[in-house]
């Protein structure tokens, strides 16, 4: 049975899309069937990311509606195998999804992949509920500043108690924090939030932390999920988080200021750029 | 299941609010006296006259039966509407309610002992009975875990214990009071049926507001000597009084 994953923050331009390209990719280079469906229906972005674009033809509304399969819809990723994308509608909006039919398309699935990742828009609306609604586990991505952990605190919130799990009394969603865009030398300065103040406040088990990255924009605007650079720290640091979620226990890197010695450039953990 | 209510069957949902609200504390149950005495307020203050909801509070009038018909009456007639009635007598709260407006007990408890209040684990009822004493509170709750930015937490009747935190954004709420084991960074209202014995209790405080019967302080209104300490809340001639836990 498919483990479903929801990659949620509450608050937009987080990284959620990001996370969830990177995410799902590592889990396929891993060896496991996974799909990842882009629910921000109206903003589509996940295709962009996975470098799809071109070949979207069916999408998550029309499967819903009847009027395509599931196989047509799914689309094959051409670097990883194992990987397959259902991409969101453009020109439709959120209030096209129906309960009832997000079920049956992770039913359907569940058949087939490991994992099913789930893309949720930001908010806390229809699509970000729909897309938390039937999962297992949650990703929730945070940036080191106060309204991003606020707004991560109230989608915590949705997960105990707006989810099937949470309304049919089963075990809760398992809930992990991802922190993006941390930036240690920012930290030490007072800029950001540092990691212990987030983990307090969130008081979740923490997956992955990514470091602000010239590498991740680099990686979105070429349409290859940035966990392919394995030479950057943000690639290396979402395969430490792929790991993690596969159970595995891998010490956290990058929280610290980065050293400017020799050794350390030789030896150090990831190219900064 | 929640998800299924879309905003198209969603007729209304219930929320807590504080709003302002005028007191119109009546000292005579006069109807003549309380007209004579408007037309006087209205050529002062004719912007006050604008269709305000008023509260008649009739704990000053000592008079079993009220002409609370007229006195609305009155008070309509000068643009003043009386939303609800505080105090008085049993007739009084039956008529209130025969003309459509609500009844608030009384506020009226001041000169009792300013002292904290030590709660009782469970007083038999018929020793909380005799006038004067403290209420029971029943229907007391304990929440554990983190309450989280967007949730809320009540006891309607009784005390509210949360074991973990309660984060910016969040709102715990109690009939008596609120004891947090933990750090205290959304909300805290006790006593929201108008109990003023009641305290707020907790770890760090941080709270972006103390309630105690209505009576409220912000987080910029506390002193920051207090933030991150142990604190207890009591409402003290109607002031919050903020004093460390030792």
């Amino acid at each position: 049975m498919a483990k479903i994953i929801v990659v949620t923050s509450g608050k937009g331009g987080v990284g959620k899309t990001t996370s969830a390209a990177a995410i799902a990719t590592g889990l396929a280079l891993r060896g496991n069937k996974t799909v990842v469906i882009d629910f921000d229906v109206g903003l589509r972005n996940l295709d962009l990311i996975m470098g799809c674009e071109r070949r979207v033809v069916y999408d998550l509304v029309n499967v819903i509606q009847g009027e395509a399969g599931l196989k047509q819809a799914l689309i094959r990723d051409k670097r990883t195998e194992n990987l397959h994308i259902l991409p969101a509608s453009q020109t439709r909006d959120k209030e096209a999804l129906t309960l009832e039919g997000v079920e049956k398309v992770l039913a359907d699935l569940a058949g087939e992949f490991d994992y099913i990742i789930c893309d949720s828009p930001a908010g806390i609306e229809r699509g970000a509920q729909l897309a938390l609604y039937f999962a297992d586990e949650a990703v929730v991505v945070t940036n080191p500043e106060v309204s991003s952990v606020r707004d991560s605190d109230r989608i915590l919130g949705l997960l105990s108690s707006k989810s099937r799990r949470a309304e049919q009394g089963q075990d809760p969603i398992k809930e992990h924090l991802l922190i993006t865009r941390y930036n240690p030398n920012r930290v030490d300065d007072g800029d950001m939030l540092n990691l212990e103040d987030i983990r307090e406040i969130l008081a979740i088990d923490l997956v992955g932390l990514i470091p602000e990255s010239e590498a991740v924009l680099r990686a979105s605007n070429q349409g290859v999920p940035v966990i392919h650079d394995d030479k950057s720290d943000a690639g290396q640091a979402y395969a430490d988080t792929v790991s993690r979620l596969m159970g595995e226990d891998v010490p956290l890197r990058f929280q610290l200021v980065q050293k400017k010695g020799l050794i350390a450039r030789m030896f150090g953990g990831g190219n900064r750029r | 299941m929640s998800l299924n209510r879309d905003r198209a069957d969603t007729a209304f949902t219930f929320k807590g609010g504080m709003l302002p609200m005028t007191v119109m504390e009546l000292a005579s149950g006069d109807p003549e006296r309380i007209r004579a005495q408007l037309t006087g307020k209205i050529s002062q203050a004719p912007a006050f006259f604008q269709h305000t909801p008023v509260v008649l509070s009739v704990e000053q009038v000592d008079e079993p039966h009220l002409a609370l018909e007229r006195i609305c009456a009155v008070c309509r007639a000068h643009k003043l509407l009386p939303v609800a009635v505080r105090g008085g007598s049993d007739p009084v709260k039956q008529s209130a309610w025969a003309l459509g407006l609500g009844w608030f007990p009384p506020q009226e408890n001041r000169p009792r002992a300013v002292e904290p209040r030590v709660v009782e684990p469970e007083e038999p009822a018929e020793a909380a009975l005799p006038a004067g004493t403290v209420e029971t509170m029943p229907g007391g709750r304990i929440h554990r875990g983190t309450v989280r930015s967007g949730q809320q937490v009540s006891a309607p009747e009784g005390d509210l214990v949360v074991i973990g935190a309660v984060n910016p954004g969040a709102e715990v709420l109690a009939a008596g009071n609120v004891h947090v084991y933990g750090p205290l960074r959304g909300r805290a209202l006790a006593g929201i049926h108008g109990n003023r014995e009641a305290g707020i209790f907790c770890h760090d405080l941080h709270a972006e507001l103390l309630s105690i019967a209505g009576t409220y302080k912000r987080l910029e209104d506390i002193d920051p000597r207090m933030l991150g300490c142990s604190v207890q809340v009591q409402l003290k001639e109607d002031q919050l009084r903020i004093s460390a836990l030792t």
